[in-house]
């Protein structure tokens, strides 16, 4: 009875215990608890606690990573999900590519369009209707939509004078609003007033064959 | 996408750039010649351009010409008027112009001065020439005595004579006027205090294209304005009419004179929707037709009719004339006054039959100087 309670008081610590369960002492501490345990029934349980808490760690560690490495061990699964990745960025980086693109596009159909305004532009101010006209029914004619036709003489008045057009060209005699235009001849055609400058009656007249 | 723009971007300058170098070349040419025969009797004592300019319009080149010329008679009759031709090598041989001064009474050895505004358009590919863009020269300068000098290309000659018969009459006619004292009559005549009687202007178009009746045109019969005293009488006709177009109008006439005539100037009144007239000109033929004798007078091209707006006046009748009558003896015959006012009864017609080169000239001076300039004008001529 002496022996168990002199064997009590003499109970190495609990992290001795533990480190002598999982073998970590050194030797003379090892064997120095191992006798104590070997004599006392309490730090024997606790030992054996210790352990068996060790394995049961252990175990729990290697199912933990058995778990891992049944995942890799998937391979099928591993390059569905590989793939869907994969698929994922591909298609990320296609919308950032196209959102690029038809930014691209926008600026260069408006660069296009902005250009075929002005050139609208210019050419509703600079060109004369009659050229206009004649292109437009140049273009009808080489698309079949009119029969050509042939090219002649026009003569007629304008509120600035009379003009003859032909071979391409138009050439106007300049008059004053207050001129008084007629047909004169067959294929004449005549402007009269009275020229502020000189006073002198001017008869203007643009001829057509 | 970059090459397409680069080439789009070529062509836009190339376009740009190439009129500005024709242009260039085209503002290096001589742009206007004056020639006049070294035996002629009127001459240029100078010519300058003033402020003429070329610019380029679209595809074209557009001359801006204001030409003044100082003409002299160096002959040693008074010149009773003159026409010059105008010529620009990119209409010839279709299309030309002139400018005609008629009442002028020059006397020899004084000078005159002529302006010649005009504009030519020319597309950029027409050849380039030596000689000048646009040439002036003279077709026919009328003396007093109605001999003439001159090519007379444009059939000026005739133009001249008739003119200055309309002119004495008309001198004649207004002087009697102030010399009886009715000058509210005279007022009247030189169109002060009617501006009713101003004729509305019209806009021609004279087609010479070879056209071919439309589904729209409907055949409508010419009327006949008579001058009692004219020695040709217009019988009827009829023309093809479409909205505000005439083609192939046709008049028929009967020589009630004794003699020959070699041509005939046929006047066209048009009467539009509403039922006002308008002269619309007066067509010279030639047409041989012996003492009694009828004929036809026929006209090829298409009359476009419009109004000063631009807007096309529809065409509700059609009547003719005889503006004058020139004989195989190359005498010519002009109705007179009293002709004129017998002729209708509408005083804006009448007034647009009446109205010459001179009274133009004349109404402008009494506009000007009064009646006392007016006094003065017409004794100078007279």
């Amino acid at each position: 009875m002496r022996r168990e309670k002199a064997a009590k008081s003499l109970h190495p610590a609990v992290q001795s215990l533990a480190l002598y369960s999982s073998g970590d002492l050194p030797l003379i501490a090892r064997w120095r608890i191992g006798s104590h345990v070997a004599r006392c029934a309490d730090c024997e349980q606790q030992v054996f606690l210790f352990r068996s808490a060790t394995v049961e760690l252990k175990r729990e560690a290697n199912t933990q990573t058995l778990t891992g490495f049944e995942a890799i061990a998937d391979w099928m699964r591993l390059e569905r999900e590989m793939l869907g990745n994969i698929s994922v960025g591909v298609a990320a980086a296609r919308c950032i590519d196209k959102v690029g693109r038809d930014h691209v596009l926008i600026s260069r159909v408006a660069l296009v369009l902005g250009l075929m305004a002005l050139f609208v532009a210019g050419w509703l101010t600079h060109i004369p209707r009659e050229q206009t006209g004649h292109l437009a029914a140049s273009i009808r004619r080489l698309a079949g939509m009119e029969r050509p036709q042939i090219t002649g003489t026009i003569l007629r008045t304008t509120p600035d004078g009379i003009a003859v057009r032909a071979q391409g060209a138009t050439l106007t005699i300049m008059h004053p609003p207050s001129a008084v235009v007629s047909l004169s001849g067959a294929s004449a055609v005549s402007a009269r007033y009275v020229d502020e400058e000189t006073g002198q009656v001017t008869i203007t007249k643009v001829y057509g064959q | 996408m970059a090459n397409s723009l680069q080439r789009f971007g070529a062509l836009a300058l190339l376009g740009l750039v190439l009129p500005v170098c024709i242009f260039a070349e085209d503002a290096d040419a001589r742009w206007l010649d004056v020639e006049f025969p070294h035996d002629s009797p009127v001459l240029p004592v100078s010519f300058s351009l003033g402020p003429s300019t070329a610019r380029v319009r679209g595809m074209s080149m557009a001359l801006d010409l204001h030409a003044s010329l100082v003409l002299r008679n160096t002959g040693t009759k008074p010149i009773s008027g003159l026409t010059l031709r105008v010529e620009a090598q990119d209409l010839t041989p279709s299309g030309k112009g002139s400018v005609t001064i008629p009442s002028l009474n020059v006397l020899p050895g004084e000078v005159f001065p002529v302006r010649i505004d005009m504009e030519l358009l020319r597309p950029f590919t027409v050849a380039k020439s030596d000689s000048a863009i646009v040439q002036v020269s003279l077709d026919c300068a009328l003396f007093n005595d109605f001999s003439y000098y001159g090519p007379d290309k444009l059939n000026s000659r005739r133009a001249l004579i008739v003119y200055e018969l309309e002119a004495r009459r008309d001198r004649k006619y207004l002087a009697n006027l102030l010399d009886t004292g009715r000058l509210a009559q005279l007022r009247e005549e030189l169109n002060f205090g009617l501006p009713d009687f101003t004729p509305e202007q019209l806009g021609l178009e004279l087609l010479r294209l070879p056209r071919t009746a439309s589904m729209r045109e409907q055949p409508v019969n010419v009327g006949a304005v008579s001058f009692p005293s004219a020695p040709v009488q217009p019988i009827g006709g009829a023309a093809q009419v479409s909205g505000n177009e005439v083609r192939a109008p046709q008049i028929e006439v009967k020589n009630t004179s004794q003699k020959t005539v070699r041509s005939i100037d046929m006047g066209w009144i048009v009467r539009d929707e509403s039922g006002k007239d308008f002269i619309a000109g007066s067509v010279p033929a030639l047409m041989r037709l012996g003492p009694v004798q009828t004929g036809t007078m026929t006209e090829s091209g298409t009359l476009r009719f419009s109004r000063s707006t631009g807007q096309p006046m529809m065409i509700g009748a059609l009547m003719a004339f005889v503006n004058d009558v020139e004989f195989m003896d190359g005498k010519l015959w002009i109705p007179t006054r009293i002709d004129i006012d017998e002729a209708t009864a509408d005083p804006v017609l009448r007034r647009a039959l009446a109205t010459s080169p001179e009274q133009q000239r004349l109404a402008d001076i009494y506009r000007r100087k009064g009646i006392s300039g007016l006094a003065e004008a017409l004794k100078k001529v007279n």
